[in-house]
């Protein structure tokens, strides 16, 4: 239930980050017992590289606090979707924060918005807009993969934001969003495949006040088909971009000042052997505050199209 | 759907360009380049209508003529595009046959500027100047696409009034003048409001030394209406800049719930608030502070009213400034769901103020247009041990043109996106 608001310590059955490192983090159940593969109930321990967690221990733990583990230490954090989005298990590619974020402010959802997705994929944007239009909104959200629809019903109802969201299992672009939503829909978001396909379905969802669209496709070629769909329908304020994020390495180092002026002066025997030894050992170190960029940076992640459906175009 | 009425901020916007204007009264007029705008027929019309520029007179200036425009509300079949009007067909195949010589057009200047008085529909224009453009036919197409467009541009006579939302706004101010939002950009904005985790439950806590109202206009706006969510929003002067917020038109209930406060009363009223007995002593220390630091108050509607807001409260009891301090002071002692700062000063004295007022697991967002400052704080962040998953970042945006066989990224692009400073608090 930890997704739905700020909360303070943790319940039993909340999901919580466990943080080990700024590479490390882990989603964990506040569960005392599990059901293991022989289908007995054991106590739940966490293991870690730094030794095991009693899972029992930390609840009622307030969030933030750093708990022991049996070699080590970690801290428990409250998740939300920037960390769920690091932690989750992934069931299909994921869309990141910086590409999310764009994606929210673009579409303008807000609370009380009406959104609908397609796919559902792992649920990473999902959290997004849930948290963005809660409590007041609601999203509808479409996989064509059973399983994946399941799963992800499953985990928002676990996440305490059921309320807030209908998973669908179907096939948008053969078969759209159902008659329901038929002008329902403040926004549209798509990841597809082939989004041209669905971008007649997403005029139909849209209200007739209008409203926003966007597209995420990996390949230019996809975002072409889709403008080109875009285009036919009516749409407006069409616009492409591409959103990369860089993170700066941060270190202080120290460098050495050596000394190169004595050479210009001739050797004398006696102060010889001194100026070497001199030499040898720098006479200063400098120390700088750098930051520098990461050896391998994402350089790609997707097209994002968005679009403006003007209103009182004629669905018909 | 919502009409526009006076008092309202609108978007005007005319092709790609748009503007944000108050509607003030029925005598305000927009400025558009050479074009003035009367915007009386705006009145009670729906939002996302189109109107057309009817010349009313002409004069001349400086750089050209300025001319007067009533607007008047557009019918469908004046909505279609250029080229559908035009029908142009025969295209050349390159550019060899062109030469820049400055004969291409026999219609001289006058002529058009006469045209432009006598017709006001630019499709007309356009067409005369096609029929007598000598290179028009030979071009290629994606040329004539591109002359039209930019003849289209000139002589365009419709504009669409858009109601302000976020999206439209930021746009707006960092076309026109980004230093006066601290030049915060589009997708350093979205990143702000995604870190912080704004949203309709919570109680946030924002710093902000001028831009423009965006900041406190983009976090109520992603804690809704109708919501629980408080937002305390700090600010360095005596009135905050508010022109955003107001745009958005929020409903009373929701503008209520950002408490506008200056950082140094605020805190003093935290620190001392029982103590405090004369109200002219801080009043008088808030103004000297607030002389030491640089003001960019130009555009702040809200002033006035706040004032004379202020004046009759003073008469009835303390004055709302004290008011709100004391409403922010109980947010304070309850701590906050999160922390975002954008400080024109230097951000760790800020920070070190305003961190213990953050509960424990809660994200903190720190902006900077230099990446020096957050270096700095990132290494005394690190040293307390208060903050943990510390990460410096920046970004590259690019837009794209995408065409049939014509896409490539678009040629100019913003080459300063800003820094975040994102971590999350400690017990």
């Amino acid at each position: 239930m930890s997704f739905l608001k700020p909360k303070t310590h943790i319940e039993q059955g909340d999901i919580v980050i466990l943080y080990l490192s700024v590479n490390s983090m882990h989603a964990i159940e506040a569960v005392p017992t599990i059901v293991n593969k022989k289908g007995e109930t054991i106590a739940h321990i966490f293991q870690t590289p730094y030794g095991s967690l009693k899972v029992q221990s930390i609840i009622g733990v307030e969030y933030g606090s750093r708990v022991e583990l049996s070699k080590g230490w970690a801290y428990v954090l409250q998740p939300n979707p920037e960390l769920w989005t690091q932690t989750l298990p992934h069931r299909t590619q994921i869309i990141y924060t910086p590409d999310i974020s764009m994606i929210l402010h673009q579409l303008e959802v807000r609370p009380g918005a009406v959104v609908v997705e397609s796919g559902t994929g792992s649920g990473s944007l999902s959290h997004y807009f849930l948290r963005a239009l809660k409590p007041t909104g609601h999203l509808h959200t479409f996989d064509f993969h059973e399983a994946r629809a399941d799963q992800a019903r499953d985990e928002f109802k676990r996440h305490g934001l059921g309320d807030f969201v209908t998973v669908y299992h179907r096939d948008v672009c053969n078969l759209g969003f159902t008659s329901e939503l038929d002008g329902v829909a403040d926004a549209v978001f798509l990841d597809l495949p082939a989004p041209d396909l669905a971008v007649p379905h997403a005029f139909k969802a849209l209200k007739l006040s209008g409203g926003r669209f966007c597209s995420f496709s990996p390949c230019i070629e996809q975002s072409q088909r889709c403008i080109n769909g875009l285009i036919k329908l009516g749409f407006t304020e069409i616009c492409s971009m591409e959103v990369l994020q860089q993170e700066s390495v941060i270190k202080t180092r120290s460098l050495p000042v050596i000394d190169l002026e004595f050479l210009k002066m001739p050797k004398s025997s006696e102060a010889n052997s001194i100026d070497d030894s001199k030499a040898k050992e720098p006479k200063e170190l400098k120390k700088y505050l750098t930051s520098s960029c990461p050896q391998v940076l994402p350089g790609h992640t997707g097209f994002l199209t968005f679009a403006t459906l003007p209103p009182n175009i004629p669905k018909a | 759907m919502a009409v526009i009425q006076l008092g309202d901020y609108i978007v005007i916007q005319r092709q790609k360009y748009t503007k944000l204007q108050k509607f003030g009264s029925l005598d305000a007029t927009a400025t558009l380049g050479k074009e003035h705008l009367e915007l009386k027929s705006l009145l009670d019309q729906p939002y996302d209508s189109t109107f057309k520029m009817c010349v009313k007179e002409s004069k001349a200036g400086k750089r050209g003529a300025q001319r007067q425009h009533s607007l008047e509300l557009c019918s469908e079949n004046e909505l279609r595009s250029i080229r559908d009007v035009l029908n142009i067909s025969s295209s050349g195949a390159d550019n060899r046959d062109i030469s820049d010589n400055g004969e291409a057009q026999a219609l001289k200047s006058s002529d058009i500027e006469q045209m432009r008085e006598a017709c006001n529909e630019s499709s007309k224009i356009i067409e005369k100047l096609v029929e007598n453009s000598k290179t028009f036919h030979t071009r290629t197409e994606y040329s004539q696409d591109k002359y039209l467009l930019k003849k289209e541009k000139k002589y365009f006579e419709f504009v669409q009034i858009r109601q302000p939302t976020i999206r439209l706004m930021v746009d707006i101010f960092h076309r026109q003048d980004a230093d006066k939002i601290m030049g915060i950009r589009v997708d350093t904005l979205s990143q702000i409001i995604s870190y912080s985790g704004i949203s309709g439950f919570g109680s946030y806590l924002l710093y902000e030394s001028g831009t423009n109202g965006l900041l406190p206009a983009a976090m109520l706006n992603s804690m809704g209406a109708a919501t629980d969510s408080t937002l305390v929003h700090m600010h360095p002067g005596n009135v905050p800049q508010k022109q955003a917020v107001l745009a958005l038109k929020l409903p009373l209930e929701q503008q209520q719930r950002c408490i506008s406060v200056n950082l140094y009363s605020v805190l003093r009223e935290f620190y001392q608030g029982d103590k405090l007995e004369t109200v002219e002593v801080t009043e008088e220390s808030v103004k000297t502070e607030d002389n030491a630091i640089e003001q960019s108050e130009d555009i702040e509607p809200s002033s006035k009213k706040f004032k004379l807001d202020e004046s009759r409260n003073l008469s009835k009891g303390p004055p709302r400034w004290q008011l709100e301090n004391k409403r922010a002071a109980t947010l304070m002692n309850d701590k906050f769901d999160s922390l975002v700062m954008a400080a024109k000063e230097h951000p760790s004295s800020i920070l070190q103020a305003l961190l213990p007022l953050i509960k424990p697991s809660r994200p903190i967002v720190i902006f900077s247009t230099c990446k020096e400052l957050l270096q700095e704080t990132y290494m005394e962040l690190k040293a307390t041990g208060k903050v943990t998953n510390l990460h410096l970042t920046s970004n590259w945006m690019r837009t794209y043109q995408i065409l049939p066989n014509r896409t490539h990224p678009e040629v100019n692009m913003s080459g300063n996106s800003g820094y975040l400073l994102t971590g999350y608090t400690l017990k």
